[in-house]
């Protein structure tokens, strides 16, 4: 993102914001723009500065340089409470003394709002996340997902100007993430506020994002629609992050020849990718490999091969037509369904 | 494994009570063997006033002294369980009154009540004139006045509550760091952040405490009444069940009366334990989140 797209009247902007933790800087000059009503998930590996970038903007952590805003607003020297902002923390921090009713108001409550507006609106925001039948419970007696609710619905009662949920489906199981996943996307959708979401799971990303911000090691290494990340991955890191099992990442020199027509820019030292649907097995002059070993999921097999140069190589296959271990198989690819990447910066190269 | 430890149990503990359950029913001068008394010595002790008094100045001691002790221990615990400059030496400030030996403990707050040359009088004394306070009061008569005697039992006592601050430091510490910053989202103010969130979650530990304490409170009385204010003064102000207990046995050497006092001091004991234990079954819920 150029600084010409960075506008501070967004529903959050971080304009050059650094961070440190413990004397180590996890945040480097950060630039990202969130628009009002846009749900923005950041993805990156652990340690990529995912939950210090939330923390940053709620306050919680403060900046060495730069600055936040929020709606318009810089909050860069606000305390957290001041910032209008909710947080869904990975653990939902519920209080466990209090009732699911009184966990939910008690933004309301220490802010001041009379006993009975807070119940009602807390009554209200329980309905909205589906969890109006738990008031009356703690949290020691809720299931994971319901946790999750309440967590949420503490988060939307006080309308504040953005929501930052740090991996808050990461402790549900697979179906409940999965059902979480669409109802946050539906919520969403019905508040149109602006959501900061962080999490490391790149389907959830793929999923439930109007753009996805790929961070690295402190730095934003691409943002774009999902559509953006997956088929014009910015860079090898993005490409290997984003898909599953990876992207194959091969020397633009061989020891695969892609057929069809090479792009412009093909000099230099550069290395070519493609994702593991795009592999086609049996190509008469492809590349000479052997089956290491074969995944089927359903429908689908993955086929783990080893080029004879030595480079390993997934393929996607139909289940039905899966090589054997062992088999000796030739690999192809089209130029077409290979993004070219600059050996030494590992920077996309534009085709 | 066990084979240690339950000697040690029946040999210290339940014979010598099973003992003095025993010799509560009998006249026993220590010389001669005991004789039955049956229930002389309870009787004794319902119309005894020395021992009327022990028991109400125990009572108002733990009253009294169980709470600031907690109070105390719970602020320094808030105050200390970060870490910030100086926390690690006020700890061990905090630690050091209760390492001091009984007795020495009790020698130094001799010299510290000395009415004439103890700091704490000459402190009372500073911007007043004629040896009275600056509000132009005399000062406390610490060895002398029966209110001022407790008072000053009280006072030792408050500073010997090491235990109770490492338990509430340990519990503030293992209080969960999200839900405090949760109250900082919601601005919420240091009251109601120690109102709503750090009180109730340390109420199931404080109110064990107390408890604790309330027991404890029955035996820590013994040594500072003993060593500094020796029982009096006058009308035996600061006579707690511990020392009437000591000087009826071992002193008037009334074996059996003093057994059967012995018997009132386990029964409040017993009262408190079960309150603790039905505590700590309410709040074994609450402790599985």
């Amino acid at each position: 993102m150029s600084d010409a797209d960075l506008t501070h009247d967004a529903g959050l902007t971080l304009d050059g914001v650094s961070a440190a933790y413990r004397g180590v800087t996890v945040l480097q000059q950060l630039q990202l723009t969130v628009a009002r009503g846009e749900l923005l998930v950041v993805l990156g590996p652990s340690g990529a500065g995912k939950s210090t970038l939330l923390r940053v903007v709620a306050g919680l952590e403060p900046v060495t340089t730069g600055q936040v805003w929020i709606a318009g607003r810089d909050v860069t020297a606000d305390r957290p409470g001041r910032r209008n902002v909710s947080m869904v923390f990975q653990s939902y921090a519920l209080f466990p003394h209090l009732t699911v009713a009184e966990n939910i108001e008690f933004g309301l409550v220490v802010r001041d709002v009379p006993k009975a507006a807070a119940r009602e609106r807390a009554r209200a925001a329980a309905e909205q996340v589906g969890a109006a039948h738990l008031l009356g419970r703690r949290p020691g007696q809720l299931s994971g997902g319901e946790r999750q609710r309440v967590a949420l619905a503490r988060a939307l009662v006080r309308e504040p100007d953005v929501f930052l949920l740090d991996e808050p489906l990461s402790n549900l199981d697979l179906a409940l993430r999965v059902q979480m996943r669409a109802e946050l996307r539906a919520l969403h959708d019905r508040l149109g506020a602006t959501m900061l979401h962080v999490t490391h799971d790149q389907t959830e990303a793929l999923v439930l994002a109007d753009r996805i911000a790929v961070l690295r090691d402190g730095r934003v290494e691409q943002v774009g629609t999902p559509d953006e990340i997956w088929h014009t991955p910015a860079s090898r890191f993005v490409a290997g992050f984003v898909g599953s099992p990876a992207m194959n990442v091969l020397p633009g020199s061989g020891p695969i020849h892609p057929s069809g027509a090479p792009p412009a820019g093909m000099a230099g030292d550069r290395e070519i990718g493609f994702r593991p649907e795009a592999v086609v097995l049996g190509e008469p002059d492809g590349a000479a490999a052997t089956v290491d070993r074969v995944e089927v999921v359903g429908t689908d097999a993955y086929a783990y091969l080893t080029l004879r140069a030595g480079n390993p190589v997934v393929a996607r296959v139909p289940a039905a037509h899966r090589p054997a271990r062992g088999d000796a198989v030739r690999v192809g690819v089209r130029w077409a369904d290979t993004h070219v990447f600059d050996a030494t910066t590992g920077l996309r190269c534009a085709s | 494994m066990l084979a240690p430890y339950l000697v040690g149990l029946v040999g210290l503990v339940l014979f010598p009570a099973a003992v003095t359950l025993a010799l509560a029913f009998t006249e026993y001068d220590l010389v001669n063997p005991p004789s039955w008394a049956g229930l002389a010595n309870v009787s004794e002790l319902v119309t005894d006033p020395v021992f009327r008094v022990a028991l109400t100045n125990s009572l108002v001691f733990a009253l009294v002294a169980v709470p600031l002790r907690v109070l105390l221990a719970l602020g320094l615990a808030l105050l200390l369980h970060r870490r910030s400059f100086g926390s690690r030496p006020a700890r061990v400030a905090a630690l050091l009154p209760t390492a001091v030996p009984e007795i020495a403990y009790g020698l130094l707050w001799l010299w510290l009540f000395n009415p004439l040359y103890g700091p704490i009088n000459q402190l009372l004394r500073v911007g007043g004139e004629n040896g009275l306070t600056m509000l132009g009061r005399t000062p406390p008569q610490w060895l002398t006045d029966p209110t001022d005697a407790r008072a000053a039992i009280i006072l030792m006592s408050v500073f010997t509550m090491a235990e109770t601050f490492v338990v509430l430091l340990a519990a503030r510490r293992a209080l969960p760091a999200d839900v405090y910053e949760v109250a900082a989202l919601e601005d919420a103010t240091g009251w109601d952040v120690f109102r709503r969130v750090t009180l109730p979650l340390m109420a199931p530990v404080l109110a064990l405490l107390v408890v604790r304490d309330l027991i404890a409170s029955l035996h820590f009385s013994f040594v500072p009444a003993f060593v500094v204010t020796d029982g009096g003064p006058p009308p035996y102000a600061t006579t707690y069940l511990s020392l009437f207990i000591y000087r009826t046995g071992f002193e008037y050497l009334r074996y059996g009366y003093a057994a059967a006092a012995t018997l009132v001091m386990m029964l409040l004991t017993v009262v408190a334990v079960v309150v603790q234990w039905r505590l700590f079954r309410r709040y074994r819920a609450f402790y599985r989140l």
